[in-house]
């Protein structure tokens, strides 16, 4: 086994370096690669991922239980607004995976700090100034957790009250840090993005004075992380143009994954929308996320098509072309 | 085999679902305990659409008497377990159905007599008698969460300490006609 020096850095700018093994024996190391099995929870929370999530073959789009649309219905758009039948119980669902997410995104940037020696990028190492962006990015996320517990609090959910979808932590699991930047920064905080771009039309529409509020904060720290990412990816993978390809690869499966089958999407049946502005200051062309627009589209037809097999399967009837 | 489950007054349709993993037995047992915590002997008819995981609840009566049948169609999210979605959850389903019989007892008031049917209803009249209906399944002894209604009444009639003392003097309420739900009454 090869043992590698840690260099511990201080604020000073001189640097002490101390044998792993050293630190090892005396119980000081946390371990590197933490499993999604392995995330601490209370037993209020209860969690799930995204082949069980595709595996309920229920539609979600078209049925009232008259079997009719009215105007007060989801008829015209499925976006999540306030005046939307269920629009409270779908705000309250959507701030739980938010908060819960938001504790992911704690564990993903705290990991990506950890897990990776200092260096030049090369090999398992990152810079130490990324190191440095993945820690303010874990105490942003950390104060969100806060916000959104409270949140959750004000539209009365209780914590554990929705299943947690490990999906957003997954993504920080990669061996390679460049792709944890793709998988996390980019595509999960561009995720956070669009998603609370919503939510704080959502509390102006609806005249929360706490939930517009928080919502715009929260969106200008993750504007921030994925400029973060946009700008590591670059500076990270500059003379490794194959890196940088599969880096941008894994994004673009992540984002097909964050769609959530269409929920996001640029169409009426998605329930949130690509924030472009927001995505444009963070560092998307239009190109990317004219990409992740038509990834989008792909996975809500792929849904919708795995939907309907799946009915007609049950009911013995042809699954319509 | 009968597509609907039949256990005493409480009919629950379909007896088994392909979609969601629920028990038709275990639904009919809950309803009925609901029934025996509110003091509502009616029949009931429980429809559960299991096509779709949205949460939509509606309740009607057969004829305007005290032993009219309820009839309650459900689509599946009204009675699911939110921390492992497609099982039934008891409480959430107590809580849907709970409003719905109340909401049947109401109607058997002659000052309820101008209530829209329940698909009709506005989103307003909607907030306002679930809050009136909430409350009361609080004191019958059903699992509430208060701030969850008062969120939901304040998005449809604002965020405001007026709005607050309507919701208030609803949540309290036990005896109230239609008219005197909303504002101002």
């Amino acid at each position: 086994m090869v043992w590698h020096k840690v260099t511990i850095h201080r604020v000073s700018g001189s640097t002490d370096t101390l044998p792993v093994v050293k630190l090892r024996e005396m119980g000081m190391l946390m371990r590197q690669f933490f499993p999604v099995e392995d995330l601490a929870r209370d037993e209020r929370f209860v969690q799930t991922n995204m082949a069980e999530r595709l595996a309920d073959t229920r539609n979600p789009i078209n049925a009232t239980p008259s079997g009719r649309k009215s105007s007060k219905s989801r008829a015209a758009s499925n976006r999540l607004t306030p005046d939307r039948p269920d629009a409270s119980e779908r705000a309250r669902g959507l701030m739980h995976g938010i908060m819960v997410g938001e504790i992911q995104a704690l564990e993903g940037a705290g990991r990506t700090a950890h897990d990776f020696d200092a260096g030049d990028g090369s090999g398992d190492t990152i810079p130490f100034e990324l190191k440095l962006d993945m820690a303010r990015q874990a105490w942003d996320e950390a104060r969100h957790v806060e916000i959104s517990a409270k949140l959750g609090d004000w539209m009365g959910t209780e914590l554990g009250e929705f299943q947690e979808n490990t999906v957003l932590f997954e993504a920080a699991c990669s061996n390679d840090p460049v792709l944890r930047l793709a998988g996390v920064n980019r595509a999960l905080e561009g995720l956070a993005i669009d998603v609370f771009t919503q939510m704080k039309e959502f509390g102006d529409l609806a005249g929360d004075p706490f939930l517009e509020f928080c919502e715009d904060w929260m969106l200008a720290d993750e504007v921030t992380h994925v400029k973060m990412g946009s700008d590591w990816l670059r500076k990270v993978t500059e003379t490794d143009p194959d890196r940088r390809k599969r880096a941008l690869e894994f994004q673009q499966v992540v984002d097909k994954l964050f769609s959530f089958g269409g929920a996001r999407g640029d169409h009426d049946e998605s329930s949130f929308i690509l924030a472009r502005r927001f995505r444009e200051l963070a560092g998307f062309t239009d190109d990317e996320v004219d990409t992740i627009s038509e990834l989008d589209h792909e996975a809500l037809v792929e849904r919708q098509a795995a939907i309907a097999t799946a009915q007609a399967a049950m009911t013995g009837a042809s699954a319509p072309t | 085999m009968s597509d609907t489950l039949v256990a005493g007054k409480v009919t629950v349709a379909p007896a088994q679902f392909v979609h969601v993993k629920y028990d038709a037995a275990e639904i009919a047992a809950l309803v009925t305990d609901l029934t025996e915590q509110l003091g509502v002997s009616n029949p009931i008819e429980l429809t559960i659409d299991e096509t779709t995981p949205l949460a939509k609840i509606v309740s009607e009566l057969d004829a305007v008497s005290s032993d009219a049948v309820i009839r309650i169609a459900a689509q599946s999210g009204a009675l699911e377990n939110t921390k492992v979605l497609t099982t039934l959850g008891p409480v959430q389903t107590k809580v849907a159905v709970g409003r719905m019989l109340l909401r049947a007892r109401d109607r058997m008031r002659d000052d309820f007599a101008d209530a829209p049917a329940d698909n009709d209803l506005t989103r307003e009249e909607n907030a306002a008698w679930d809050t009136y209906c909430a409350g009361r399944l609080l004191r019958a002894g059903c699992e509430i969460h208060e701030q969850r209604w008062r969120y939901n009444y304040r998005n449809r009639f604002g965020f405001s300490d007026a709005v607050d003392t309507n919701f208030d003097r609803l949540w309290a309420a036990d005896d109230l006609g239609w008219a005197t739900l909303f504002p101002g009454t």
